[in-house]
């Protein structure tokens, strides 16, 4: 089945209010093109999903999409410091952060995964996020007697990843570093791909290179070349430093249009 | 005179023994630097581990807006990312965890998470990434942080993002050591002084022996600027 779809329609189909997982890490091949499409269509009360977030969850701050963050880390890395917009949302009260340990985004994915209603964490014993957060809970193990602390199956509506080369059934290769991509497209209910190539069923089905995500998880296929930019993507482009300079520089969310209808390159 | 960053990594890459697993998470650019220091050194055998989950990159090509990008992974050996790193320590098989964080108390206490309540915040930091999973179970987890002040090391943190296996905390002026649960002045380094430390500090400190911390090596420094050419070492005091 071909499943694809201009950037626009694909991003249409997502509800307010939907559980996003973002695909990447900080800085690194993060959805950014969809990113600014979910923004540009005005989204509202998202809640958005990643263990480490940078300006994906910035962006989306700013234009007023969020309505709470799942994560571990959300900050630009040593170069480009605080997610400003993210940090005045929360301290304004218009974003809920939900602080994890990187490594509970990752159980709560997994237990979606595995179709369990939560999972236990062995390293989460001397923390307040425990008792903070309601979707953390201490039991007594029932096999050892022991404590040990809960989290709650994350399952995302949707999962938006950037990939390297898809064809257009949604089977589709991240190379290089893979992040939580992978996981992301087994927990979620949906998965929207952007990917920097379409290739054809041949380019998996008759070489040893097989794809990482199997296209019965894709929802929609987006072609869009540099959809990772202004962030890196693996063996494809650099950081756009100007650009993250010049998003930075934005200190509301009508400079922020500004900035999309340059950034924005509709598939 | 010795940079301070310089020192740091120094302070750093010596706590790693060779054969040890260690990891370092994002904006992590000294701790990097200092595996690498430490595997270029004394510790070959060590095992370099990261987010993106390239394992033991050989020379690679830092870049300033990451420590967990590409760049970690094209020259690796084999691949073994963030969910299977953490996966090592809850089992207790990772040696060394590099941390950060915005506060400290006397015993260790992280605070990377909020300054005021937790659930209406004067201030959002960027949270403890995985701190609250990895100080408690990595067998030591070494503290950096690039300021040293009494809003940094304070009497109490305004929130306990993670307790557990801090072994040290690497500062600008100072190292301090685990000593039977609490922080002990280790070394000072040859660009402070003991008078420095107690100002900046939000607690009282206590001391065994006091001890100016090694300075870089000729050789250290030489091989900084090898695995560094950028300078990225002093990437949080530009």
């Amino acid at each position: 089945m071909n499943k694809l779809l201009s950037l626009q329609s694909a991003i249409a189909a997502i509800p307010d209010e939907a559980i996003i997982g973002l695909g990447g890490n900080t800085l690194n091949r993060a959805p950014m093109t969809a990113v600014f499409e979910i923004a540009r269509q005005k989204k509202r009360s998202l809640a958005l999903v990643k263990t480490a977030g940078a300006m994906d969850v910035d962006v989306l701050c700013l234009a007023g999409c969020v309505k709470s963050v799942d994560a571990g880390f959300i900050s630009y890395e040593s170069e480009y410091s605080l997610a400003q917009h993210y940090r005045k949302s929360v301290q304004k009260g218009l974003v809920r952060a939900n602080e994890h340990a990187c490594y509970t985004v990752i159980s709560a994915l997994r237990a979606a995964s595995y179709g369990i209603p939560f999972m236990p964490v062995r390293g989460l014993i001397a923390s307040d996020l425990i008792d903070a957060n309601s979707y953390f809970k201490r039991i007594t193990d029932p096999f050892s007697g022991d404590p040990v602390t809960l989290v709650s199956a994350i399952r995302p509506d949707y999962a938006i990843l950037h990939v390297h080369k898809a064809d257009a059934e949604g089977n589709a290769l991240i190379l290089g570093p893979k992040y939580e991509d992978v996981l992301f497209s087994r927990a979620a209910k949906r998965v929207i791909l952007t990917t920097e190539e379409i290739v054809d069923t041949a380019y998996f089905r008759d070489s040893g290179v097989k794809a990482d995500i199997p296209a019965f998880f894709v929802s929609g296929v987006v072609h869009v070349p540099h959809g990772a930019a202004p962030c890196a993507c693996h063996g494809v482009y650099d950081l756009k430093h100007e650009s993250i300079k010049k998003f930075l520089s934005i200190k509301d969310a009508s400079e922020l249009s500004a900035y999309l209808s340059e950034e924005v390159r509709h598939a | 005179m010795h940079r301070v960053c310089d020192i740091m990594v120094c302070a750093m890459a010596r706590m790693i023994k060779d054969g040890e697993k260690v990891f370092h998470g994002v904006s992590s650019h000294m701790p990097m630097i200092a595996t690498l220091l430490a595997k270029a050194m004394h510790a070959p055998n060590a095992v370099h581990l990261n987010i993106p989950g390239g394992v033991n990159p050989k020379e690679p090509e830092l870049v300033s807006f990451t420590s967990a990008g590409s760049e970690l992974y094209d020259t690796a050996s084999a691949s073994f990312p963030l969910m299977e790193v953490f996966d090592l320590s809850m089992r207790g098989g990772l040696d060394v965890a590099f941390l950060s964080g915005v506060q400290f108390d006397n015993i260790g206490t992280v605070n990377a998470s909020v300054i005021g309540d937790y659930h209406a915040p004067k201030v959002r930091l960027p949270g403890g990434a995985g701190s609250a999973v990895l100080i408690p179970t990595a067998k030591r987890a070494i503290i950096w942080r690039t300021k040293h002040d009494k809003r940094t090391f304070v009497q109490n943190v305004d929130f306990m993002t993670a307790r557990g296996n801090v072994s040290a905390i690497v500062t600008p002026l100072c190292v301090f050591a685990m000593y039977h649960g609490e922080l002990i002045l280790k070394s000072v380094h040859s660009t402070s002084s003991i008078d420095e430390v107690a100002q900046n500090t939000g607690f009282p400190i206590k001391y065994l022996e006091m001890e100016t911390t090694p300075p870089p090596t000729d050789e250290e420094l030489r091989l900084l600027e090898k695995i560094d050419p950028q300078d990225l070492r002093n990437i949080e005091f530009r």
